[in-house]
């Protein structure tokens, strides 16, 4: 029930979260981050079983937090999407696998902009835009439709606005509030729509 | 697929999570060494992990032995790895193709989810649309093609069987392995 | 004379009261009308201590894959009214779980020139449900000698299938016409929901379809631009859905009727929007 999506842009990356935390037929809270920050340009964003999500992201955050003070480098995005992969992957074969849908976006000072989808099997994907979740069956015949490569930072949040307005028109589940989050040569930011 | 002094290799590069299609490029068909390939079909995450996998034992293989891989070695390997997970085992059926390093011999085969290889002297299919695929390669394929007649034989083939398949399509990549070197075509498909 | 012949295959309205449909069994599905000539067309019930119960073992149509009688599934099927008519857009698609059993199937049925009909689910209940509709709305025409309102038509359709409600039809249809009210669109399914509405898209591409229709839908769309909107919504389903595809049909309806507007391979459609995108 919960919704991901993200969108590669010219020379940064959007994410979309929803902020409920959903316990059987109760909204435990409306401001829950399902994000957390891999290193200072990647930004993990996770949906699926309570416990899973936010356990394997933290996990993954201090590796890769580990991973940069061991050898002051910050491991690329591809480079940790495969870290992620991998973890992921290893997981699955065991008698404890993650429940976790990932999206993984990141700015390389080399490569620009980039985002990553990984789903509860460790399949993974870049993909220039992306979605989890049932949100994903509305959105991406939307992102197929108007999104266009190097898109502005203006053109890229009227697109999520679009969505987001067809999630409350159709979906029924009310997810009331979304937390948006931009990642670019700058780092992590969270802004308004 | 075998032709006269090559083999071809051919998958779809749809990605789909059942009925939605995810992504539209997704390479099931991995060079493995010069003259080898192999096409992994099945679950995403097994296709990227046996991939990761195959191709450490290749280079591994290469530098403790000083010596290519030949393909009926590496099915060998596919074989045991895929073996190894009997009782857990890994949702993929890898297509192994190419030539013999020393004699360049066409080699073509492929095995069940654990490793049971199937050698074939004309064709092989793994996946989703396999039972379309046997009837278009039944009918198309002819023995000693040459590598261009083979590629048009092979394309033909997975376009057509994919085009009657739900689950598979949205775009086809081709790989002719030829002594000399390795063709590789993008296939323009139908996208729905 | 006209009367005399419909009355020669009309039983009395007196004799039908509240509900005659509801019992299959009894009275064959045709008795309001001409059952007692084509008795035959009465369906045979397997003969077990409870046929639903069979029915649903073998033809429970949420899993094609499993089930050794299967149907044709999987559709993407839209229609909406806007100022100047109705767009009714399907695609062409019919599976066998994921064997595509063919691509040129006609979803659009023309119930009479002012009324449309679309096909999702059983492609053999949905056929036959609204042949059998179409057959109602003419005898309701030469009884009354004025054309059947949308609505009454559609209510028609949805009293039939709900006597057969649990005994396994699969229909999602929208039921669209032109009377004297004007443009009107319905929704009814097996289920016996009929729905009026301006906008619906039913199907497994059905969510892809609402993305792109929704967000480009305005009820004061030209007419070009209205039908492009459902060609369009229909082929972005078929993108991403994996049991829609083909090719796009589009009617057109207005005052004069229905109207046949075009077929286009999803293909050609595909590459055409793809350039489209590219150019700047």
């Amino acid at each position: 029930m919960e919704c991901l999506l993200g969108l590669v842009g010219k020379d940064f990356v959007i994410t979309v979260t929803d902020t409920s935390a959903i316990r059987s037929i109760t909204v435990l809270k409306h401001n829950e981050d399902k994000t957390r920050v891999l290193s200072p340009h990647t930004l993990i964003s996770f949906s699926g079983e309570a416990g899973d999500t936010i356990n394997f992201s933290e996990y993954l955050q201090k590796n890769i937090q580990l991973y940069g003070i061991r050898n002051n480098i910050e491991l690329t995005p591809a480079a940790a999407a495969h870290f992620v992969r991998r973890e992921l992957a290893e997981a699955l074969r065991s008698r404890n696998a993650y429940q976790a849908n990932l999206l993984l976006s990141g700015y390389d000072k080399k490569k620009g902009p980039s985002l990553y989808w990984i789903d509860h099997l460790a399949a993974l994907v870049q993909r220039p835009f992306a979605a989890h979740g049932y949100c994903g069956y509305y959105c991406t015949s939307m992102f197929d439709r108007y999104y266009r490569p190097n898109m502005d930072l203006e053109e890229a949040k009227d697109l999520i606005r679009k969505c987001l307005q067809e999630l409350h028109h159709r979906f029924i589940i009310n997810l009331p509030r979304f937390s948006v989050k931009v990642v670019d040569k700058d780092g992590i930011r969270e802004i308004e729509l | 697929m075998v032709g006269k002094n090559c083999v071809a290799i051919a998958s779809d590069t749809r990605l789909g999570a059942q009925a939605m299609t995810v992504d539209m490029n997704f390479p099931k068909i991995f060079p493995m060494t010069d003259h080898t390939m192999i096409g992994l079909a099945g679950l995403a995450t097994d296709v990227l992990t046996l991939r990761d996998q195959f191709k450490y034992k290749v280079k591994m293989y290469h530098l403790k032995e000083d010596r290519v891989m030949a393909p009926r070695t590496l099915a060998h390997v596919v074989s045991s790895t895929l073996y190894e997970k009997r009782f857990g085992p890994y949702f993929v059926e890898p297509i192994v193709a190419g030539l013999d390093p020393r004699t360049h011999e066409p080699f073509i085969c492929c095995t069940d989810t654990i490793g049971c290889i199937d050698f074939a002297k004309d064709f092989v299919v793994v996946g989703n649309a396999t039972e379309n695929l046997y009837g278009m390669c039944e009918g198309l394929w002819e023995p000693n093609l040459e590598p261009e007649d083979l590629f048009e034989t092979i394309s033909q083939a997975l376009l057509n069987a994919v085009d009657r398949n739900a689950l598979a399509g949205w775009g086809a990549v081709v790989h002719v392995i030829t002594p000399e070197r390795v063709i590789t075509r993008n296939l323009k498909a139908r996208c729905d | 004379m006209i009367s005399d012949i419909v009355a020669q295959y009309t039983t009395p309205e007196a004799s039908l009261g509240f509900g005659s449909e509801a019992l299959p069994s009894q009275r064959g599905f045709l008795s309001g009308d001409v059952a007692h000539q084509f008795n035959s067309l009465a369906f045979d019930l397997p003969r077990t201590q409870d046929p639903v119960d069979f029915l649903h073992t073998y033809t429970d149509v949420k899993s094609a894959e499993d089930n050794l009688i299967k149907l044709a599934h999987g559709t993407t099927t839209l229609a909406f009214k806007y100022a100047s008519g109705v767009v009714v857009a399907t695609d062409s698609r019919a599976t066998q779980g994921s064997v595509i059993s063919s691509q040129s199937v006609k979803k659009v049925i023309e119930i009479n020139p002012y009324l449309l009909g679309t096909m999702a689910g059983g492609a053999a209940d949905c056929a036959f449900w609204e042949r059998e509709l179409g057959r109602r709305c003419r005898l309701y025409e030469l009884r009354n000698k004025e054309r059947i309102s949308v609505a009454a038509a559609s209510k028609l359709l949805a009293n039939m299938v709900y006597s057969y409600k649990g005994m396994g039809l699969s229909m999602g249809t929208m039921i669209s016409g032109w009377d004297k009210t004007g443009p009107n669109l319905f929704y009814v399914d097996n289920d016996g929901l009929r729905l009026k509405g301006d906008l619906f898209s039913v199907g497994s591409g059905a969510t892809y379809a609402y993305g792109v229709l929704d967000s480009g839908y305005n009820h004061e769309l030209s007419k070009a631009d209205a039908i492009e909107l459902g060609k369009r919504s229909i082929y972005h389903a078929t993108h991403r859905d994996a049991y829609s595809g083909g090719s796009v049909r589009v009617f057109h309806i207005n005052e004069s009727g229905w109207e046949f507007i075009s077929l286009t391979d999803v293909d050609d459609l595909h590459w055409e929007y793809t350039d489209q995108a590219r150019a700047p």
